[in-house]
């Protein structure tokens, strides 16, 4: 029994003998980075590492790849042990789960404000994200403003073109919806059952919100929430969108040519271009506004994250000093990823820059990189909210709700019940 | 005549099934030898890109140290819990009294409270121990599971108690009547028991994702998270991933598959 339980033990021993991660020192040259997605954030975190090695020879970099949903998991647990020697010293946060993050563990952040870094060179809509008190506690990153991206092809064997479909509101886009429909037999858009996206964009598109500036639920009563959701049915009841079900379905429609176009952040120009057989047929313009709505904008943002230096960075000095010398501080750096990841900047410098504006073969030659600029500086902020996903959540219930006939006043009272029993209020 | 219809109804019935339950997999394999846009047209039919997904692969992630580190962690927990929850089955069993029956009962009600409830107190152990980014980190938590012992219990309960008298009066020690006596004739629920502990430990997620956070620490689960985190997802090279991460379950599987139906039976019958 003794052999049996020693062997036990040495064999558990032997097991943890794996290495443990070090992170920062004071004086240390090196950063350890938590983010995901190797074509795009771990890529331009790569890039950057090389540029600011021209700055300390002697950086070093190293990137631990971990998805979202896994890195919100890692945090929420760090938080609440109050365990915050496993965080790296930066880490990537996705822009409408900022606040929350922020505001349940604020000591989880390290404040950005008097870093050196220059936070007047990003879009305010951007940097609002991750603003909380009225302090910075994220560079801004990447790009989520919202384009219409259309077939050219399709629109053309209905008589369109893109011009149409700018500067248009969604009356005059139901009506072009219709037509296609009928002459090409192919819907306008599609989007995922179950994912209220399309309502939350068009919602950022007049600046309105699910919260009020104190952060309290405004989802009853408001206006411009029951128009988005009613205009999302009326889509859906007419088939100008199709809902499939997943991301993968939402994809597959797009690369396959089953509908004429999509209305998403930027971003969505990379899935799109997997399509290496549709090169030249898609063109990107901006996205119909809200009709009778005063502040109707043709922009609006869907997704983009911020990058957060977390209270476990030794060397602060360091992570402020290469985040302001790259993300925040050099268009060449935005030059050289562009061209292979599409990471677009929301840092306004860079898109005055002669890369920004190369015509895109793909997009019909279009300075499509230079025209996202361009949207991404004329979107409306609005409240996120330290409970934006159950917002979202509320609202899918109530969008379900609608569509199946239920009175629009109701659901969303329903909505805002729900919202505020997850605050406590 | 009537009964010949309806075993061709069951036969139908079945083979109906069989095929819903198998076309999942058929649709993973098939789908490895395509490209991403094929993948996402929902083509049944084999392609050419096998190769060029499992070299993509290779160049994203390194697959086989993912591997590695699962096999080691599950075989580590896999190993470890057959002998603690056997012993434990076992002495629940052979030497009970009142109070290890209603101790068993709190261990059954353990069952009950999920991982997510739990996490934060043993990620903090865990962290204060050490133990992070390492095996004994992932294999700890689950070296007893109520699952196993309760499984090693009812298999016990099968197991002639008079043979173990015997064997006590001719002076066979307890460790050994266990070695001896009870081992080689409860084999089939050790390999039941081991099939279902191996599957868990390689199939387990949320907990790696907590506790493991380098990237030489990786699990195939984690891997193949990685793998759909970004805007642009490579569906081939996933399919590739997601068979290799298939193989040593189902391996495991068909090998000890016979034993597998025993053992469960045999827990169940009791």
């Amino acid at each position: 029994m003794k052999k049996l339980v020693a062997v036990l033990l040495v064999l558990v021993m032997a097991l943890s003998l794996t290495s443990v991660p070090a992170f920062a020192e004071a004086g240390s040259h090196k950063l350890t980075v938590w983010c995901w997605d190797p074509a795009f954030n771990i890529y331009a975190m790569q890039e950057a590492a090389k540029f600011y090695k021209e700055v300390d020879p002697a950086f070093e970099l190293e990137v631990i790849e971990t998805p979202w949903n896994d890195l919100q998991t890692k945090l929420t647990t760090a938080g609440m042990a109050g365990d915050y020697s496993t965080l790296p010293d930066i880490f990537l946060c996705q822009d409408n789960a900022f606040q929350k993050n922020v505001m349940a563990f604020p000591d989880m952040f390290t404040d950005l404000t008097a870093s050196g870094i220059d936070f007047t060179q990003f879009g305010a809509a951007k940097t609002a994200y991750s603003v909380i008190d009225g302090k910075n506690y994220g560079v801004p990153f990447d790009n989520g403003a919202v384009i219409q991206a259309v077939r050219t092809d399709i629109l053309e064997q209905a008589g369109y073109t893109v011009a149409d479909l700018t500067d248009i509101d969604w009356n005059r886009y139901i009506e072009i919806g219709e037509d296609v429909l009928a002459k090409t037999g192919k819907p306008m858009l599609s989007s995922t059952a179950g994912e209220p996206d399309m309502v939350m964009i068009m919602l950022q598109s007049a600046g309105a919100s699910l919260f009020d500036a104190e952060g309290k639920p405004a989802i009853a009563g408001n206006d411009v929430v029951k128009k988005a959701i009613e205009l999302y049915a009326t889509l859906v009841q007419k088939g100008i969108l199709v809902e499939v079900t997943g991301w993968d379905g939402y994809i597959g429609t797009l690369v396959n040519g089953t509908v004429a176009g999509t209305i998403n952040g930027c971003w969505i120009m990379a899935s799109i271009q997997t399509a290496k057989d549709q090169a030249g047929k898609w063109a990107v313009t901006n996205m119909p506004k809200l009709p009778d709505v005063e502040s109707a904008t043709n922009y609006s943002n869907n997704g983009g994250s911020s990058w957060a230096v977390s209270a476990n960075c030794k060397d602060t000095a360091l992570a402020f000093d290469f985040l302001a010398k790259t993300y925040a501080g050099s268009v060449a750096f935005y030059e050289d990823i562009l061209p292979s990841s599409g990471a677009l900047a929301t840092y306004l410098p860079a898109g005055q820059s002669d890369v920004y504006a190369a015509p895109q073969e793909f997009f019909g030659g279009d300075t499509v990189f230079a025209k996202i600029t361009e949207f991404a500086g004329k979107i409306p902020s609005n409240y996120t909210g330290a409970y934006y996903y159950e917002a979202r959540d509320a609202i899918t219930v109530a969008i379900t709700a609608i569509m199946a006939g239920g009175d629009a006043d109701a659901a969303l009272s329903e909505a805002q019940s729900t919202v505020e029993f997850a605050q406590g209020v | 005549m009537k009964r010949k219809l309806a075993n061709v109804l069951v036969y139908v019935f079945l083979t109906v099934v069989a095929l819903l339950s198998v076309f999942p997999l058929v649709w993973m394999a098939v789908s490895a030898t395509n490209d991403s846009q094929t993948v996402l047209s929902g083509s049944l039919t084999p392609g050419r890109h096998l190769l060029d997904n499992y070299r993509n692969l290779l160049a994203n992630q390194d697959v086989w140290k993912a591997m590695s580190n699962s096999l080691v962690y599950s075989l580590s927990q896999t190993l470890l819990a057959l002998v603690i929850c056997s012993f434990a089955g076992y002495g629940f069993e052979i030497f009970h009294t009142r109070n290890k029956d209603r101790l068993m009962s709190v261990l059954l009600l353990a069952m009950m409270v999920p991982l997510a409830a739990t996490m934060v107190p043993l990620f903090q152990m865990m962290s204060k121990m050490g133990f992070l980014n390492t095996a004994a980190g992932f294999v700890l938590p689950s070296v007893s599971t109520p699952f196993l012992i309760m499984m090693f219990r009812q298999s016990a309960r099968a197991f002639p108690h008079d043979i173990i008298e015997a064997a006590r009066i001719d002076g066979l020690g307890e460790i050994r009547i266990f070695l001896r006596m009870f081992f080689p004739t409860m084999r089939s629920t050790y390999a039941a028991a081991m099939t279902i502990t191996f599957m868990n430990a390689w199939n387990n997620y949320l907990w790696p994702k907590v506790i493991m956070q380098t990237n030489d620490a990786m699990t195939m689960p984690m891997l193949t998270a990685n793998l759909m985190s970004g805007y642009v997802v490579d569906y081939g090279m996933l399919m590739v991933a997601v068979l290799l991460s298939t193989l040593p379950t189902v391996v495991i599987f068909f090998l000890l598959q016979k034993s597998f139906t025993e053992g469960i039976a045999g827990a169940v019958k009791g």
